[in-house]
């Protein structure tokens, strides 16, 4: 009897587990079906999940922004949210595994890597009914089709420029800030005979110094990084332009990267060195601003700088877009997903709430929303209107792919085994040649 | 007067009878399940994932050895196989001397012992965490509390962060530094050497280090076997420390297995090629094991 009774509990404990496993999913449907039905949204479950990454400002827009969606449309939306930090990694992760959030925020590139073949993101021309895409410049929409299909909905465009601290440049006796190579050379000798071997003009890591020397390279050679799938650059011109960055830091203008790697910060924005002005200016995008001016103890001298036009054959640079809103294909109500992203992006309501949050809106009515409710931040506006006055290329989306500026990818390995001596800029120059030409051939 | 009823014989069916013999497999049906989806499954896939060329968007489109070919072959790999032997050669026999000293020290009657034993320990509770890892950056970047400490006695401190050798050793301390898991074995089993053992000593004049060596060293060597085979298991795996402190910088002078497979893994989405260098890892850890395992016999002594 015993062991009956024993078997009887062990049999309702196992089906009670395998209950638990698919009853979690029943009951949840159960309760969204309900809540649509409450909701009166036809055909969706009522409830929406969105993630993003950014910064506090951030988070807090896009939480009030998807309040007043709620309010305004019955549906529920669950966020998450985090720092860029490990982000992609998680993301990308939850997209191969099918759990993805209903609406993501998403970095151009993820477009070509994570859902080349559109199989991780939906085609939004589907729901061109529900997001107003005529307020976004077709270019901007057509480097968010992927496949020929519109993956994201692309929030912003952005660019590189330089953010100076101009008070310690003034300490170092420099009254304006640098606007030629010569300008950083002279500035370079000027902080260490009078600041000392601590303080630096500038200071880039590993992909920003890809960045700047693509752009140091476009501007003398007057050609795109990539263009068709193919690196326009050679070993040789490529050597001129890590011989650039060496002369750089030969010259005191950026610390060494056994510098920068010791003085153990996350980023630069919460370095002491740029919290206290040592580094005295970053080569940024244009929609971090106001973290690098907030992050300041003194932010008087925060200056916006002016694009420096390193060659003669063009002005150099790219402009990309910075992010987009994507619906994942796992979506179960793609409508409702369509109108948060209309409501976060063209509606007026959602729009003024998100501001310049995620950088200059790319929507002509969303930007008209922003600047009349008074939420362009003017540093995020004078950075957008200088990067995108000045560069004259566009990027090609593998430029950012992870195996390249990944925490081991080919940008750091070439970068930083040039700044410790590893490798001759000939061999750096060689190593980021094949590296690039290895992701292009495999994309 | 009537004959008392003949009791019947029990009749069971095969079913009845097969339940019977088995109920404990109905008890064991919850973890049998997890254990086969969380487990076994993921241990098997991972093997067939390790001779494609998997990745997580793109499928696979391969198959062969090439993942096994590169790993023995390519710079990063094998750079990261050699760091990791360093690694576990550096922190494994420090970890055990340096518990051992501290359980040693704390199995003596002295005042406050349990407080003391307590602090000793905090550091392996706490110590894999992201919060230490952060502390330890910030303990010694070029311009942190270490360095300035040396400072005050006249020592220009090294470039903790970005020196290559240096790098490694920070590493290795953080690892080194939560001895507490291991200190607490070695003192349950420093309490279990029997006294009378001592006692004789002492009568026939063998000194404090004699005896520690003599008597309490090979008391304890089931308790260094058993912290040696796991601390080897544990630091071929570690990954916070590395990830967090250096992110394998500089110059993957700090890029541990795990930290490696982690990037294969998560940042560049070879699935194939990371499910392949983790069994590397699995052998190499496996034949570590069979070798302490092996060599126990020449001295381990087990008194019972």
């Amino acid at each position: 009897m015993k062991k009956q009774i024993a078997l009887a509990l062990a049999a309702a404990m196992s089906v009670g587990m395998l209950a638990g496993c698919g009853g979690g999913a029943a009951s949840s449907t159960a309760g969204a079906a309900s809540e649509a039905a409450s909701t009166g949204s036809s055909g969706g479950s009522g409830s929406l999940t969105i993630s993003w990454w950014g910064g506090d400002s951030r988070h807090a827009a896009y939480q009030e922004a998807i309040k007043a969606f709620t309010e305004e449309t019955g549906v529920t939306v669950e966020p998450s949210y985090g720092a860029w930090s490990g982000w992609e990694e998680a993301k990308s992760t939850a997209l191969a595994a099918g759990q993805g959030e209903d609406v993501m925020q998403v970095n151009w590139n993820w477009l070509y890597q994570y859902s080349g073949e559109g199989q991780s993101f939906a085609d939004l021309n589907e729901f061109a009914d529900i997001i107003d895409l005529s307020q976004f410049p077709q270019s901007a929409l057509d480097a968010c089709t992927v496949a020929g299909e519109l993956q994201a909905i692309p929030v912003a465009m952005t660019g590189r420029t330089f953010y100076w601290n101009m008070n310690t440049y003034k300490a170092a006796g420099i009254e304006t800030a640098p606007a030629s190579y010569e300008d950083l050379i002279a500035a370079g000798k000027a902080f260490q005979e009078k600041l000392g071997d601590e303080y630096y003009p500038l200071c880039v890591g590993p992909y920003d110094r890809m960045i700047m020397m693509t752009f140091w390279l476009e501007s003398n050679y007057g050609k795109a990084w990539v263009e068709n799938k193919t690196c326009n650059y050679t070993v040789e011109e490529i050597t001129e332009g890590m011989n650039f960055i060496k002369s750089l830091e030969d010259n005191h203008v950026i610390p060494t990267m056994e510098n920068y790697y010791g003085a153990g910060f996350d980023s630069i924005d919460k370095s002491t060195q740029w919290i206290d002005g040592q580094y005295a200016g970053i080569f940024e995008w244009d929609s971090s601003a106001n973290k690098y001016n907030d992050a300041l103890a003194d932010n008087s001298g925060f200056t916006v700088g002016e694009e420096i036009k390193w060659g003669d054959k063009a002005n150099g640079g790219f402009a990309k877009v910075s992010m987009g809103l994507a619906i994942t294909e796992t979506c179960k109500d793609k409508e409702s997903a369509a109108k948060l992203i209309n409501f976060l992006l063209n509606e007026e309501k959602g729009a003024s709430i998100m501001g310049t949050e995620c950088g200059m809106v790319s929507s002509a009515a969303g930007q008209a929303a922003a600047e009349a409710a008074g939420k362009v931040k003017p540093l995020v506006k004078q950075a957008n209107d200088i990067v995108m006055g000045f560069v004259d290329f566009q990027l090609d989306p593998d430029y950012e792919s992870s195996k390249l500026k990944g925490s081991d990818g080919i940008y750091t390995d070439a970068f930083d085994g040039f700044s410790y001596g590893d490798y001759t800029a000939e061999e750096a120059a060689e190593i980021l040649l094949d590296g690039v030409n290895g992701v292009l051939a495999s994309a | 007067m009537s004959a008392p009823a003949k009791s019947q014989p029990v009749t069971r069916t095969p079913f009845k009878r097969w339940c019977d013999e088995n109920t404990g497999l109905f008890f064991l049906i919850p973890w049998i399940i997890g254990f086969l989806v969380f487990k076994a499954y993921p241990f098997a896939s991972s093997l067939f994932y390790s001779f494609t060329d998997m990745n997580f968007f793109k499928g696979i489109h391969q198959y062969g050895i090439m993942n096994y070919i590169s790993i023995f072959t390519d710079r990063k790999t094998t750079t990261a196989l050699m760091i990791t032997f360093k690694y576990a050669f550096i922190t494994v026999p420090l970890k055990l001397v340096f518990a051992l000293f501290i359980a040693y020290i704390l199995n003596f009657k002295i005042k406050f012992v349990n407080l003391f034993r307590t602090v000793y320990y905090i550091p392996s509770i706490l110590g894999g965490s992201v919060a230490i890892a952060v502390l330890w950056r910030a303990l010694f970047k070029d311009t942190g509390i270490i360095n300035t400490l040396l400072g005050f006695f006249g020592i220009q401190g090294p470039n903790w962060l970005a020196d290559r050798n240096w790098a490694l050793f920070v590493i290795c301390l953080l690892r080194v530094w939560q001895f507490g898991s291991a200190m607490v074995l070695f003192l349950a089993a420093l309490k279990g050497v029997p006294a009378d053992l001592y006692e004789a000593a002492t009568i026939d004049g063998a000194s404090k280090t004699k005896q520690f060596f003599s008597i309490t060293v090979p008391m304890i060597t089931p308790v260094i076997f058993y912290n040696l085979v796991t601390q080897i298991a544990q630091a071929f795996q570690e990954f916070n420390g590395p990830y967090i402190i250096t992110q394998g910088g500089p110059r993957n002078a700090t890029t541990l297995v795990a930290l490696l497979v982690y990037n294969y893994a998560f940042q560049s989405n070879e699935m194939g090629m990371a499910c392949a260098l983790a069994w590397v890892m699995f052998v190499i850890v496996m034949i570590l094991t069979i070798i302490a395992f092996t060599s126990q016999k020449h001295w381990v002594y087990y008194s019972d």
